[in-house]
């Protein structure tokens, strides 16, 4: 009986709609289905998406992405050293079409937060009662480092092209050149992904390349899994001996880059210059590039917001997540992201009813390989106190795990990676 | 649990009235700031854990990052747990908290939660629908099922008599005994090798521990298979 009451409803405040949108497009009735937009279709945005329609189907929700393609960063570092395809990191918005969710392939470039549109650059116009932000990250300026050095030294810190142009360079690199790596400054995405990078590049080296080894020249004199992965080190790749395959040069060694010149392919320090025909820069992060437009950054380049909601402290009715805002105790990783989704999708959905936005629980989990057969992993569980979130448990892997330890966190890895997938896209 | 609420808030207060006595100590004593810094975010954790638990939903959802949207998983390593008893989920969170059952990292994971928060983690979980192990056409590490192994294991399966408690091939569970059939080989095989292994004490019925010093790790391979197998 509910049933088909509420489906007269539902018919009933559809016909409303309609014609609220022929004759009245800003004066919707209260009946109104709710809108809500969400941009970028990554870890963060397609979640916040999917979970919204399945919490309250009766809510519209466009997910608007540039690209068609959705290709993976978590395991995109195994690509580099030669043991996994490009094609596999791959994944589509179909799933996400199945759950109701209206998926448009084209590139916001306007968010008016006073009529509450968003504007794109197919010359399309959307309203929204609820506007989402997960656009990730963009880049910080490096000198010398232009568009066109960027064609030479890739990044790679998105995957998809660049990932294999950094694996054909590391193929190609001479035995005995270094690979040289730049890590960025806090924060930034991916924590421990340099220092994984660094670890599978090494792992290729040692098979490959033996005369050569890994150069990290980080702004840093910490990083994250730090114990674990320099642990890993001594034991795989010789590390704090004369033959180490890795090299770590922190900041108070001078490992603070100060420009780049790419014709010269070298990398120029307060105090020294390293060369190589192998240069990977993990350029300073900041939050992508619409965030920054619409006026949503503060002056580190990310979006403060209210962490019950992930409402913008800047503009009202505009949520973001993902590594763009500022979480303080979450890592900027694909599980936060994921994590920080569902808390917006929650609150979103019950402010849109008019009703409290609830408790939320945050979780990270998060695993990187230092050889195919050798994981580790960090994992945290975060309430809300006090407006801050708070680590209840959690930590990194045992130090002085047995090898098998080490080989099934290898294999929860991949899996990690299934699963969440499958969250996000399935 | 009202009275469990109300000791923990104790605690926390305690902690709490403990940092401020540690800043009024730091006055006359002057121990490093870093003490205090510890004090304070000790305080602010217990605090935290005496906040109000989250609705179901809203914990069993962050889950998911492994175990799948609503805990059918889709990583061959990590176990699909929707629909297991409500009882037997509180039952091996409570083991991994109290490290009485060996993992990576479900221990530190499940030290995060209550026992009302595991409760209602659990609760939702045993309503979510059973799905049976599918592999996505980007997941290049799953084991499929071998046929062959799976009939080894059938005969096994019987020769020790397993369905008096894992009945219907696995398929049926209660508070002690998860499902198995349909779930995914390679979290079995890993299960499978973390029985026989000598660093490793799993707590189990004796009748189960029994059956596992009887066979060798491959005849359990081929168990893990057999399972595997029925949907």
């Amino acid at each position: 009986m509910s049933n088909i009451t509420r489906r007269g409803f539902v018919k009933l405040t559809g016909g409303i709609a309609a014609l609220g949108m022929v004759t009245l497009p800003a004066r919707r009735g209260w009946s109104a289905p709710k809108r809500v937009v969400v941009i970028g279709g990554g870890y963060g945005g397609s979640i916040a998406a999917k979970y919204i329609r399945l919490s309250d189907p009766n809510i519209q929700v466009t997910l608007i992405e540039q690209n068609k393609d959705y290709y993976s960063g978590p395991l995109s570092n195994w690509i580099i050293a030669g043991f996994r395809k490009l094609e596999v990191q791959k994944w589509g918005y179909d799933g996400l079409k199945k759950h109701g969710v209206n998926v448009v392939i084209d590139q916001v470039n306007a968010i008016d937060p006073a009529k509450k549109t968003v504007g794109t650059a197919g010359g399309k116009s959307f309203e929204y009662d609820k506007l989402i932000v997960s656009p990730g990250i963009g880049f910080k300026d490096i000198e010398g480092y232009d568009a066109e050095a960027q064609k030479k030294i890739v990044h790679a810190w998105f995957a998809g092209p660049q990932t294999t142009q950094l694996a054909s360079q590391l193929a190609a690199m001479p035995d005995g050149e270094p690979f040289i790596m730049v890590a960025p400054p806090d924060p930034y995405r991916c924590p421990p992904g340099p220092y994984e990078r660094a670890s599978l590049v090494a792992h290729y080296l040692k098979k490959n390349k033996p005369k050569s080894k890994v150069i990290i020249l980080d702004p840093k004199d910490k990083f994250s899994k730090q114990g674990l992965f320099t642990g890993g080190w001594q034991k795989l790749y010789g590390y704090e001996t004369p033959n180490s395959l890795i090299e770590w040069v922190p900041a108070a060694q001078g490992g603070k880059i100060t420009r780049v010149d790419a014709k010269t392919m070298t990398v120029y320090t307060d105090m020294s210059e390293f060369k190589s025909s192998c240069i990977n820069i993990i350029p300073p992060n900041k939050a992508g590039a619409i965030a920054e437009k619409a006026g949503l950054t503060d002056d580190k380049g990310f979006c403060p917001v209210n962490l019950e909601t992930f409402e913008s402290k800047i503009h009202k009715d505009i949520h973001v997540i993902g590594d763009a805002c500022v979480a303080p105790g979450l890592p900027k990783s694909g599980y936060a992201a994921n994590s920080e989704a569902k808390v917006c999708a929650a609150a979103v959905v019950n402010q849109l009813n008019g009703k409290p936005v609830g408790i939320p629980s945050y979780v990270n989990t998060c695993y990187s390989l230092i050889s195919p057969e050798y994981g580790i992993s960090v994992a945290g569980v975060y309430k809300l106190h006090e407006g801050k979130i708070v680590e209840v448990a959690g930590g990194v892997s045992d130090g002085k795990a047995e090898e098998f330890v080490r080989k099934q966190e290898a294999l929860y890895n991949e899996s990690w990676y299934q699963s969440i997938m499958a969250d996000t896209f399935g | 649990m009202q009275l469990k609420k109300l000791h923990m808030l104790i605690v926390a207060g305690g902690l709490l009235a403990g940092t401020t006595f540690a800043v009024v100590a730091q006055a006359a004593d002057a121990p490093s700031a870093a003490d205090a810094e510890k004090a304070a975010k000790e305080a602010a954790k217990a605090a935290a854990i005496a906040a109000p638990p989250a609705d179901g939903a809203i914990l069993a959802n962050t889950c998911a990052g492994c175990h799948g949207t609503n805990g059918v998983s889709a990583g061959p390593a990590m176990p699909t747990i929707a629909g297991m008893p409500t009882t037997y989920l509180q039952k091996i969170m409570a083991d991994f908290k109290s490290g009485k059952r060996p993992s990576t990292i479900m221990g530190r994971i499940a030290k995060g939660y209550t026992e009302e928060e595991t409760k209602r983690i659990s609760d939702y979980l045993s309503k979510a629908k059973w799905g049976d192990s599918v592999s996505h056409a980007n997941s290049v590490t799953a084991t499929k099922v071998n046929a062959e192994k799976a009939k080894k294991g059938k005969k096994l399966v019987d020769a020790q008599k397993c369905s008096k408690c894992h009945e219907d091939d696995g398929l049926t569970q209660d508070e002690d005994t998860p499902r198995m059939a349909g779930q995914w080989v390679d979290y079995l095989l890993i299960k499978m090798q973390d029985f026989k292994n000598q660093h490793l004490t799993i707590p189990q019925p004796e009748k189960m521990q029994r059956a596992i010093e009887k066979l060798s790790l491959q005849e359990l391979e081929d168990v893990a298979h057999f399972y595997a197998s029925k949907k």
